[in-house]
């Protein structure tokens, strides 16, 4: 079912991402900040989708859409209101969220999470089985 | 260009280029089948892996370019690089996993072979063949030309030269990297790769460490550059300075396209263990977001400066990175820096003319269903015709090639990132939907591309679109568009046999894939 929402979304997104460049809208370069945020993690769920789940990474995948998209629309609120709004960390907030929360943060998870997923859903003792009978040398490689 | 010609910056400049010279002699003697030239014997390590992708994929543009936008544009222009923190992540998920697996069940040396091999179609292929090419000559010609325009700041030529000054300049820095190239293939490559990926890393960080302190604090800078008329707090305002569109525009292009550059792929193909991949995100990441420092850093310091009354508004804003570094660090940094930025420029060259004559030796001819006889003779002869084209044209064709230079980013991503990114994960994506759009792709971004830049031809109309939007994000959204629409239409028809190895490839950490 995840797998399958992934590919309609990007399947959804793509045309309507063109749709919204050709005709003129209120909203639609929110909307086009909003599909923008889901694209990455859509394809990341193509990829690590197995039927139903996300195997295992479903957590990471959601925080990680949810951490695009709140930072998104947060910035796109924040228009404007650089002296209004706090300052953290030495900028203004809509700059501490482009660079803590899309920048600092993700570098932070993303790598250690594929890291410690890896060997139970990337390459699974099962697939490097399977990966010998496969495995060809150079010569024999079609 | 600022006079860069000092006694540190052309000792360090000469120092650097010693040692690049002297790895492309070494690797020479290591480089003894087409195996080691396009794909370096695939006997590299997870370092040496992840710093080649970092060099490979951050050009000049990242040292020089990146704050003179910021000094543009404001932070909004950090759009373009901010994705390179879950970026690494992606890719690995994405497509190097499979990228990886696929090399070691069948001859692949390229993206081109990736898509034969994942379609069985050599249209496919050929299509892919054509787009890496176009895009070699662009981004190629674009690196020759600024690393002629470097070389040439550093050791004052134009002085002693005149009017020929550029072209000894450029033919210089050609010799040199196709000295290495040519000799050492990919082993010279990746190992040069390194050495320049670590001179980047340092630069960025001992920059970043020079601009905090030059600049009083990160606080101290933005509140200067949002006080200052000048700048104003727009200048800091992420989605205010610039069209959203475009801001996210930026992102769009840069996260997304980064999963269809194939000299960043064609690393994948080179580790020596699969599993090596489990912290290749890590390096990728950190290595990656570690020279950014050095975009934000010139580039909320340099505003500052200028706002604080230090330093004098700049008329180009591509002069911010060398007024800083000449008037507010050490010597000796500035050297390595500009060091820093030859390297960048070279090693994003350098993998340019490999992956160029792979599709030019290997790629196209495949697609005619021929083979060239001895690949490793005519890949080096591939690389030389290679660099010395793209580096006529860059120079007889100078606003021409920069115009090609800006879209081969795009262009790459709009023609092969739905192929493969969703290609490889899904198998119902069928051939005549990876080749439709990988025509789409390619052929909406040249000419989205020409009719947004091109001043040759004045009755040519301009984009059909809200202002703000980048041409290269319409091409990427068209293509992914067609592959979907043509998959729909085709997913009935007979697919063609991929071989049991290559499905087991495409359900690797899927039990059930299909």
């Amino acid at each position: 079912m995840a797998r399958r929402i992934c590919l309609l979304f990007l399947a959804v997104a793509s045309p309507l991402i063109l749709i919204l460049f050709v005709i003129p809208w209120t909203y639609s370069d929110v909307v086009f900040a909003i599909l923008v945020m889901g694209y990455p993690v859509a394809l990341v769920g193509v990829a690590v989708g197995r039927g139903d789940s996300l195997s295992g990474l479903g957590v990471v995948a959601l925080f990680l859409f949810a951490l695009l998209e709140v930072s998104a629309l947060a910035m796109y609120v924040l228009r404007g209101f650089v002296m209004e709004a706090p300052w953290v960390g030495g900028l203004p907030f809509a700059a501490a969220i482009q660079l803590y929360g899309l920048w600092l943060i993700p570098l932070l998870v993303v790598p250690l999470a594929y890291a410690l997923t890896f060997d139970r859903f990337e390459m699974t003792q099962e697939d490097l089985g399977r990966l010998q009978r496969f495995k060809k040398t150079p010569e024999e490689r079609p | 260009m600022s006079n860069l010609a000092q006694p540190a910056v052309i000792w360090t400049a000469l120092i650097y280029l010693a040692v690049v010279v002297a790895i492309g002699f070494w690797a020479a003697r290591r480089t003894r089948s087409p195996k080691d030239f396009f794909i370096a014997g695939q006997s590299i390590g997870l370092i040496v892996t992840g710093l080649a992708v970092t060099s490979a994929a951050f050009s000049g543009f990242i040292f020089m370019g990146g704050p003179g936008m910021a000094y543009r544009m404001g932070l909004a222009s950090l759009f373009i690089v901010i994705p390179s923190s879950f970026t690494a992540g992606m890719l690995c998920w994405v497509v190097a996993k499979r990228l990886r697996l696929l090399a070691e069940v069948r001859e692949i040396f390229t993206v081109p072979d990736v898509i034969f091999c994942r379609y069985r179609s050599r249209r496919a292929s050929g299509l892919a063949a054509v787009a890496v090419l176009v895009g070699t000559i662009g981004y190629l010609g674009a690196q020759l030309k600024a690393l002629g325009i470097l070389i040439e700041a550093i050791f004052g030529t134009r002085e002693v030269l005149g009017g020929w000054s550029l072209a000894a300049a450029m033919a210089v820095g050609l010799v040199i990297v196709v000295f290495y190239a040519t000799a050492g293939g990919m082993v010279a490559g990746v190992y040069t790769d390194l050495f320049q990926g670590a001179l980047m890393v340092g630069a960025a960080i001992a920059v970043f460490y020079y601009a905090l302190r030059v600049g009083g604090g990160l606080e101290q800078m933005t509140r200067s550059i949002a006080e200052s008329q000048r700048f104003g707090p727009s200048h800091l305002d992420p989605m205010g300075s610039i069209p959203v569109f475009t801001a996210m525009g930026f992102f769009f292009v840069f996260a997304v396209g980064s999963l269809g550059q194939p000299h960043m792929l064609h690393k994948f193909f080179m580790i020596d263990d699969p599993r090596k991949l489990k912290w290749m995100p890590m390096v990728i990441g950190v290595s990656q977001t570690l020279c950014v420092l050095i975009w934000l850093g010139i580039g909320l310091a340099v505003p500052a400066l200028v706002a604080g009354g230090r330093m004098a508004p700049l008329d180009n804003p591509d002069q911010a990175s060398p007024l800083f570094l000449l008037g507010f660090t050490p010597a000796i940094l500035a050297g390595l820096v500009f060091a820093g930025i030859l390297a960048a420029i070279m090693s994003t060259a350098d993998s340019f003319l490999n992956i160029g004559a792979a599709a030019l030796v290997r790629d196209l001819p495949k697609a005619f269903g021929r083979k060239v006889g001895d690949e490793l003779a005519w890949g080096r002869l591939a690389v030389v015709a290679i660099a010395v084209s793209a580096a006529v044209f860059a120079y007889v064709y100078g606003d021409l090639i920069a115009l090609l230079g800006t879209f081969a980013f795009g262009t790459f991503g709009a023609a092969l990132v739905p192929a493969l990114a969703v290609g490889l994960n899904w198998h119902r994506v069928t051939a005549a939907a990876a080749t439709a759009s990988i025509a789409t792709g390619m052929g909406v971004n040249l000419v989205l591309e020409f009719l947004a830049k091109q001043t040759f031809i004045s009755c040519l109309p301009g984009l059909p679109f809200q202002s703000g939007i980048l041409p290269s994000a319409v091409s990427l959204a068209a293509s992914f568009t067609v592959l979907f629409l043509v998959t729909w239409f085709t997913w009935n028809r007979r697919q063609p046999d991929l071989g049991e190895d290559v499905d087991f490839v495409m359900s690797v950490g899927k039990s059930t894939s299909k």
